[in-house]
């Protein structure tokens, strides 16, 4: 008594490439997704190849070329120490795609490991790391990253920082409630009946199934960190100058908004094309993902 | 009595449904046809995916967005409900055509109580008045005995239980005497004792209000009870069609003969019968033969089954088959009693050592419940499992069976180390295991390995098969590392699967194939003793078969000993060589199998075998019901836990006052089997054996 | 012996919005002979028969040879159906003879089974005529004899103890007033015994005599 599957292996065991093939697939599925891809993509070409894109120097300064509009020389116009915004905004541009992922990658560490402790060993450690997480949360974001930078000085090293600390507790409770659902599987039973030690459980066995939601957060997260370091950047709290920073850009040509509104115009709606094409992108991935459930 | 020209409440003919997918129409439905009277009952049976709940969705109109009706009619009272509008269709519904469904909580409003749920129905259909339509639901669920109606009216419906519930479910569906009633595994989820009163029930209302039923259900035990007739589905067509009798005991087509011989029988055991799987799998709708769609699985198959499709025609009055060979297949059992088969084993058991190898002596698993006062109060426990003692001797199968709530699943996770016992020796090869399994060594976790209910949740969907099955032998260290792989392709070998299943993720496995999967990574480590927690239960009935031989072939090549636990009484009495049957956490009944299936019974024993729905219309069964519900554990009753219901009390001399003092004393029929009862067992031994089936009849019959 | 025992629950219904081209069809195909028409939870609105159906010269007098299809493609059921209040119905719990009685009395063949206005079945003289040969077992096999008695009191009892003094049974009882005598009774009774031995048990009972036997 045979089981015989001959019939069906033409479906079965894709080469590894075809199913990555298909997975990215999914994305081109959905127009939102590839729109907001679009638009992450562009300022990732940018990043990447701003030199070319601009021949200005970004710290540049021309005492003749104060806040003028655009002009056949600066396309985008100046600020108010006659730099060059285009440049600023290019070179900007790398600053925030660096540090908005880094920053986001160590908050979903930290939160990960939060959120999978708590969430499997239940009882009293998951109380405490509630409890940790819900003070932090507790705390309105602004107010958290201004005592955070006012502690530990404003700094690349520190914009990340702050915003690992408050993004994580938002991962953690994610990734808790996650591995609430997955724990009372019995996949994680068997597991434990083979005397698997926790950490082996929580990292490989739960994890993995852990990440469909939490690659979609992260990515939405993204979106807020690039937020994050803008107001930062505007307050005044973000990369010292005279690096190209966004915010930092709005923040300083605000003095001069009815001179030259474009200088706070182009990195407002640098932020604002950024953050919408990442969050345009996570949606159309989530309802591709979910559709057909 | 029917008159000779009425129209069938329902007829269906040619009915063909369609959905609309991203890879074009997939034909879920094709070529349904039958007819149902008043007062009758037709049933529908068939395996998951053969597209039966499709057709009672397309008689409502609850298809969907991508599913339409592509063929055929529906008429209803001689009216086709093809093509009428959503209003028209509302107004049917509710009125004269009612559903329910497995899940009462698909029926009822969690945030509603039952009463105002239940005057809905005939307040808006009749516009009584709310007063006026409580009245006459209160009524209803009179005759649907529940107990104290006006009360349940003002309860929510998680208040109730799941038996309760679907009563509620029936009563208001029954509210506005609808012409028609379809029920999709209204039974499923419930316990056997609660299905057999269930199941009366509807028996009885249909009596009374003369509704015709359309009955699906994938278990041929139940459809025998409740059918006047049958259609057996297959992917997505009826393959046969006739009355109950005709079905059962001369099946003409090879799919319901397949079917026939992969169920496990109340009066058959491991040495004199060998289940039949159905070898292959369901044809995806995507991707169907192009001639007969059952071919590919047929024993029977010949060319012309292989390219041309098979109309259903009618074979003699009343029976429809779609098999261009139905008479040679019925002609060639008319002869003499059906054949089982070979027997599994030529007498191969390994002879049972004495020494067992699991012990467990007064085992007491509590779980406490948080008390109800913020501080102190009265610390309570739910009492799991309380007072259990027994033996497992190694080689052979100890099964345990009983209803939710007996305690069976947590005795299990107890020895297995998930659980904490409270109490009691717990003896595994001469080792002491009453403690959680992160504090027992390896050496014993190894050789006490568990397989799981779920096969949608026993695997890890992120990890493919071969990386699974390997893990063990990695954590225990069954082969060096470079023989990891070919260690993994002998058991998916074992399991009958093949190599090319090592690198396939979960996901694209069948149900029946994952929990091979499961067992594979179970034996990997070749564990003495394998707990089986109800492998069988979420598997349709030809994939059960294969996994039942499978487990059994293990069991003989291995020697493992294996503690299985189900709930389908008629499942173990095929597989185990011992028995125990427990009702809220303790042993009623202990000893080999065919001692538990024939007097002297313990009541309960006798009031679950008396429930069970057996798949043969020739079998006469006692009729024993309980009343009431299970109580609960967290306060158990006094004496014997089983007294509430008992319906044998009354055979003792002063109306069973004792059951309720004294807890019962042991006594043994033969020494390997025990009953915990006060009934003395001489009155035991005079009870009559609950099924008899007369394996010759005439046909005139 | 209520009527709720012998109708026809779950009968065929018609909304009122149906046209009566559509009904005619359906009734046609189905052998339907009276079509309750019924509005929300089958609550009763009227009734339709064969006869209703045919529509009154009169109203087409007017009208030119389209115009009398569009009319009547366009006439509805309740239209034409006998309204509710006009429709003679019964309650289940009534006695089966009772609807018999209204049937014979106002000339019908079909009765609604109504209660609290909402339609549980429909009664037919056909189910009357089925429930009469259950009452006179006409399926039973046996002896068929009428007695005919004075109409007084005591007498069906002789005749009874006379059949129990034997130790059988019946298997029907029926009787009426003779038509044509009216202080007489008939009783016809069936007993499953041979004709002579009844004949010679029931022949001596005094004041009755045997009109009629035979075996069935």
């Amino acid at each position: 008594m045979t089981v015989s599957e001959t019939a069906f292996s033409a479906e079965r065991g894709r080469s590894r490439f075809r199913q990555f093939w298909e997975g990215i697939s999914v994305v081109f599925r959905s127009r939102v997704a590839v729109i907001g891809l679009s638009i992450v993509l562009f300022w990732i070409l940018v990043a990447i190849f701003a030199p070319f894109i601009t021949k200005h120097d970004p710290l540049a300064q021309n005492a003749q070329a104060i806040n003028q509009g655009p002009s056949s020389t600066y396309w985008l116009g100046t600020d108010h120490l006659g730099r060059d915004i285009m440049a600023r905004l290019a070179y900007g541009s790398r600053t925030i795609l660096l540090l908005a992922p880094i920053s986001v990658l160590a908050s979903v560490i930290v939160g990960t490991v939060l959120g999978l402790v708590g969430g499997y060993f239940g009882g009293v450690v998951d109380e405490i790391v509630m409890r940790i997480l819900d003070a932090i949360m507790a705390f309105p974001t602004i107010l958290l990253y201004l005592i955070i930078i006012a502690a530990i000085g404003p700094s690349a090293v520190n914009v990340v920082i702050a915003i690992t600390f408050v993004g994580s507790p938002g991962i953690a409770r994610l990734v808790r409630s996650l591995t609430l659902d997955i724990r009372t599987r019995d996949y994680i039973r068997a597991a434990e009946t083979r005397g698997e030690h926790p950490l082996y459980i929580m990292f490989v066995e739960i994890l993995p199934n852990a990440r469909g939601p939490l690659i979609i957060d992260a990515l939405l997260r993204v979106g807020y960190a690039i937020f994050a370091i803008g107001t930062l950047g505007f307050l005044g709290l973000g990369l010292p100058p005279p690096t190209p920073d966004w915010g930092g850009m709005i923040s300083e040509a605000r003095k001069y908004i009815w001179t030259n509104p474009l200088g706070v115009l182009f990195p407002a709606l640098a932020i604002a094309s950024l953050v919408v094409g990442l969050n345009l992108f996570a949606d159309g991935l989530r309802e591709e993902t979910t559709r057909y459930q | 009595m029917r008159g000779p020209r009425e129209i069938p409440i329902l007829d269906v003919q040619g009915l063909a449904i369609s959905y609309e997918t991203r890879y074009g129409d997939v034909p879920a439905v094709r070529d349904v046809s039958f007819e149902i009277h008043r007062a009758e009952t037709f049933g529908i049976v068939g395996e998951s995916g053969c597209g039966k709940s499709t057709v009672a969705f397309g008689i409502v109109n609850f298809l969907g967005r991508n599913g339409k009706i592509v063929d055929g009619y529906i008429l209803f009272q001689g009216r086709d409900l093809v093509g009428r509008t959503e209003e028209e269709l509302r107004s049917l519904r509710g009125d004269r055509i009612a559903m329910v469904y497995q899940d009462p909580m698909q029926a009822l409003n969690p945030s509603m109580r039952l009463g105002d749920q239940m005057a809905e129905v005939l307040v808006v259909h009749r516009g009584m008045k709310k007063a006026d339509a409580e009245q006459k639901c209160i009524q209803m669920l009179e005759r649907v005995y529940m107990p104290d109606p006006a009360n349940v009216m003002r309860r929510y419906p998680h208040q109730i239980s799941g038996g309760q519930q679907q009563r509620v479910v029936i009563a208001m569906a029954l509210l506005n005497n609808p012409a028609l009633l379809i029920m999709d595994e209204p039974t499923t989820a419930l316990d056997v004792t609660v299905e057999a009163a269930v199941l009366d029930l509807i028996n009885e209302l249909q009596n009374e209000f003369d509704t015709a039923i359309m009955y699906i259900s994938h278990n041929l035990g139940v459809i025998a009870r409740v059918s006047d007739s049958i259609g057996v589905m297959y992917a997505g067509e009826i393959v046969e069609r006739a009355s109950v009798q005709d079905v059962f005991l001369k099946p003409a087509h090879p799919y319901t003969l397949g079917l026939m011989g992969c169920v496990p029988r109340l009066d058959t055991t491991k040495a004199t019968s060998y289940l039949r799987p159905i070898r292959g799998r369901v044809p995806s709708p995507k991707n169907l033969p192009s001639g007969c769609i059952f071919e590919p699985r047929c024993d029977y198959a010949r060319e012309i089954c292989r390219q041309v499709k098979p109309e259903i025609r009618e074979i003699q009055a009343g029976h429809w088959a779609r098999c261009f060979f139905a008479e040679e297949i019925i002609e060639q059992q008319g002869a003499g009693v059906r054949e089982r088969g070979e027997a599994l084993l030529a007498g191969a058991q390994p002879p049972a050592s004495e020494v067992p190898i699991l012990r467990i002596r007064n085992a007491r698993t509590y779980y406490p419940v948080p008390s109800r006062k913020l501080f102190g109060g009265e610390k309570l426990f739910v009492k799991a499992v309380d007072d259990v003692s027994l033996e497992v001797v190694p080689g052979r199968t100890l099964g345990i069976v009983g209803e939710s709530g007996c305690g069976k699943s947590t005795l299990v996770k107890t020895i297995i180390g998930l659980e904490k016992p409270t109490g009691g020796e717990f003896e595994f090869m001469g080792f002491d295991i009453s403690m959680p399994v992160s504090k027992r060594s390896l050496d014993l976790i190894r050789n006490l390995q568990m397989v799981f209910q779920n096969p949608d949740s026993t695997l890890n969907p992120s990890f493919s098969v071969g990386y699974q099955i390997a893990r063990p032998l990695k954590r225990f260290k069954v082969v060096p590392p470079n023989q990891v792989r070919a260690e993994v392709v002998r058991l998916l070998n074992l399991m009958k699967l093949g190599e090319n299943y090592y690198d396939r993720l979960p996901r694209q496995l069948s149900g029946g194939e994952k929990q091979r999967v499961a067992i594979a990574r179970a034996i990997a480590a070749h564990p003495d003793l394998v707990l089986c927690d109800e492998p069988v239960s979420a598997l349709d009935v030809s994939v059960q078969a294969a996994v039942l031989n499978l487990l059994l072939e293990i069991q003989q090549k291995l020697g493992t000993t294996l503690v299985f636990i189900a709930h389908d009484l008629s499942v173990v009495r095929f597989f185990c060589d011992n028995l125990a049957v427990m009702y809220l956490g303790q042993i009623a009944e202990i000893g080999p199998a065919e001692a538990i299936y024939l007097p002297p019974y313990h009541p309960y024993t006798e009031a679950l075998l008396s429930a069970v729905p057996i798949p043969d219309p020739r079998a006469e069964q006692k009729h024993i019901r309980l009343s009431g519900t299970v109580p609960s554990a967290l306060n158990p009753p006094s004496g014997c836990r089983f007294h509430t219901r008992c319906p044998r009390r009354a055979m003792l001399p002063d109306g069973g006052q004792i059951c309720a003092l004294e807890p019962p004393p042991e006594q043994f029929d033969t020494p390997e089997h025990r009953i915990f009862c006060h009934i003395p067992m001489e009155e035991l031994r005079k009870m009559e054996a609950v099924v008899t089936i007369e394996k010759e009849r005439s046909h005139a019959g | 012996m209520l009527v709720k025992d012998y109708m026809i629950k779950h009968p065929p219904l018609a909304d009122p919005g149906m046209s009566i081209i559509e009904a005619q069809h359906y009734m046609a195909a189905n052998q339907i002979r009276h079509l309750p028409v019924v509005g929300g939870g089958k609550r009763l609105l009227g009734l339709l028969s064969r006869q209703t159906l045919l529509i009154d010269p009169g109203r087409l007098a007017s009208l030119d040879m389209w115009e009398i299809t569009r009319y009547l493609s366009n006439l509805r059921v309740e239209d034409v159906m006998v309204k509710a209040r006009d429709v003679v119905t019964i309650d289940p719990d009534t006695p089966i003879e009772q609807a018999a009685l209204i049937m014979v009395e106002k000339q019908i063949g079909c009765l609604p089974v109504v209660s609290e206005g909402i339609v549980e079945g429909l009664i037919t003289e056909t189910d009357l005529l089925a429930h009469l040969t259950e009452m006179m077992s006409v399926r039973t096999p046996g002896v068929r004899v009428t007695v005919r008695m004075p109409m007084v009191k005591g007498e069906l009892a002789k005749l009874v103890a006379a059949v129990a003094k034997h130790g059988w049974g019946i298997e029907s009882l029926g009787g009426a007033v003779v038509p044509k005598d009216p202080a007489k009774w008939d009783a016809v009774i069936k007993i499953q015994q041979p004709k002579e031995e009844v004949l010679a048990a029931l022949s001596s009972i005094e004041g009755q005599e045997i009109i009629d036997v035979r075996e069935v």
